[in-house]
């Protein structure tokens, strides 16, 4: 199965993220920031990330922008829940720095689960 | 809680004794990194909630049970999003905004994002410059400029020169007299943009030939610049990179105790 990495700051959306991905028989790496999600990438493994965008070490826009260089093809999903001025604009930095597609917090796990099903194919 | 960047007000307003017109910023700051904290706490509520009815065998109470929790997040999900309306209504205030400030935390919001290779150079010659502005919008407006440097520049690496200053009055604003006009540019060493392209560059849907992006961004920088009663340029040559200038009418001085 595709392998998705979750790049989340906050363990319990991340386990919940993981335990709903992996009951879909995803192959899935997670990561607590932007840092630990580049030591952890393996472009050989992994088909798509999602990745938060505020986080306390290195943020989800460096994910972005990274992973873009690492292995273009990889699929990516932002996720937000807020900022200085509401989710949409650091959802649209996200979408303008190459995000494949953007989610605002707070939302269910099945919308989720469809649009990585989407971009998966 | 983490130490998140939108809990920091980019705003750079200046206080007076008796106002503080950057209150209603900082508040709004404030209530958008409450907000996000807890739309991903809902996110959690909402996604156990799911998983639970999903295992249930068949328990029309624990059904019911379940759904009340999901009721109760979805009031608390309509409780965020006024807490983003706050957000959002705050960061429309006009307030006198002092530039180099929010220059400067700008380039350090994108810091920790710039690929290797690229660097950001900052020349700072009006730094008690202000100007009666949204901080988010401008905020988001050096943001943009600042991202499609880094996008032309990405792969190849290079520099960005962001220089502020007074524009054709730098005597007098030395002397501590009046500069009407600020003069802000985005000097990059990317690959650059053709004739055609930069003749469109400023309308929707238009992108520097990249796989990924809106091609909305410098529409949204052209509208706030000209909301401000500014202009916007761009020269560029296809390989010797991309200059924008911002002129923005109707500056003004102060006297601060930091520096840029």
């Amino acid at each position: 199965m595709p392998g998705v990495m979750i790049v989340e700051d906050d363990a319990a959306l991340r386990e919940l993220l993981r335990d709903t991905l992996e009951k879909r028989k995803y192959t899935v790496i997670a990561a607590a920031d932007g840092r630990e999600a580049l030591a952890k990438f393996r472009p050989t493994v992994i088909d798509l990330v999602i990745t938060d965008l505020l986080m306390p070490e290195e943020d989800g826009l460096m994910v972005i922008m990274k992973i873009r260089e690492i292995k273009p093809s990889t699929r990516l999903i932002a996720i937000s829940g807020g900022g200085m001025a509401g989710p949409g604009s650091y959802l649209m930095m996200a979408s303008k720095l190459g995000a494949d597609a953007v989610i605002s917090k707070p939302f269910l796990p099945s919308e989720l689960v469809m649009k990585v099903k989407e971009l998966l194919g | 809680m983490n130490t998140r960047r939108e809990m920091k007000p980019a705003d750079g307003s200046r206080k007076k004794p008796g106002s503080d017109p950057g209150a209603d910023s900082r508040l709004g700051a404030l209530a958008g990194g409450i907000a996000h904290d807890l739309n991903t706490v809902i996110t959690t509520i909402y996604g156990y909630s799911e998983m639970a009815l999903e295992s249930l065998d068949g328990s029309p109470e624990a059904a019911e049970n379940i759904q009340r929790i999901i009721g109760a997040a979805d009031r608390a999900r309509m409780l965020t999003g006024q807490l983003l309306d706050l957000s959002r209504h705050a960061a429309r205030e006009k307030v006198p905004v002092r530039v180099a400030a929010v220059l400067a935390d700008t380039i350090d919001f994108i810091r920790p994002s710039v690929p290797e290779g690229i660097r950001i150079i900052r020349r700072v010659s009006a730094p008690d410059a202000y100007v009666n502005a949204v901080p988010a919008q401008l905020f988001r407006v050096f943001l943009n400029l600042i991202m499609n440097a880094i996008q032309a520049m990405t792969g190849q690496g290079g520099t960005l020169t962001v220089t502020l200053g007074c524009r054709e009055n730098e005597k007098a604003l030395q002397a501590g007299g009046q500069c009407m006009e600020l003069h802000i540019r985005f000097s990059d060493t990317g690959k650059g943009m053709d004739e055609a392209l930069k003749r469109e560059i400023f309308k929707p849907f238009v992108s520097a030939g990249r796989e990924h992006g809106t091609g909305l961004g410098l529409t949204v920088v052209a509208d706030a610049i000209r909301e401000m009663g500014g202009t916007i340029t761009v020269l560029s040559e296809p390989g010797a990179g991309t200059v924008f200038d911002i002129i923005i009418p109707g500056a003004f001085f102060g006297t601060l105790p930091e520096k840029h």
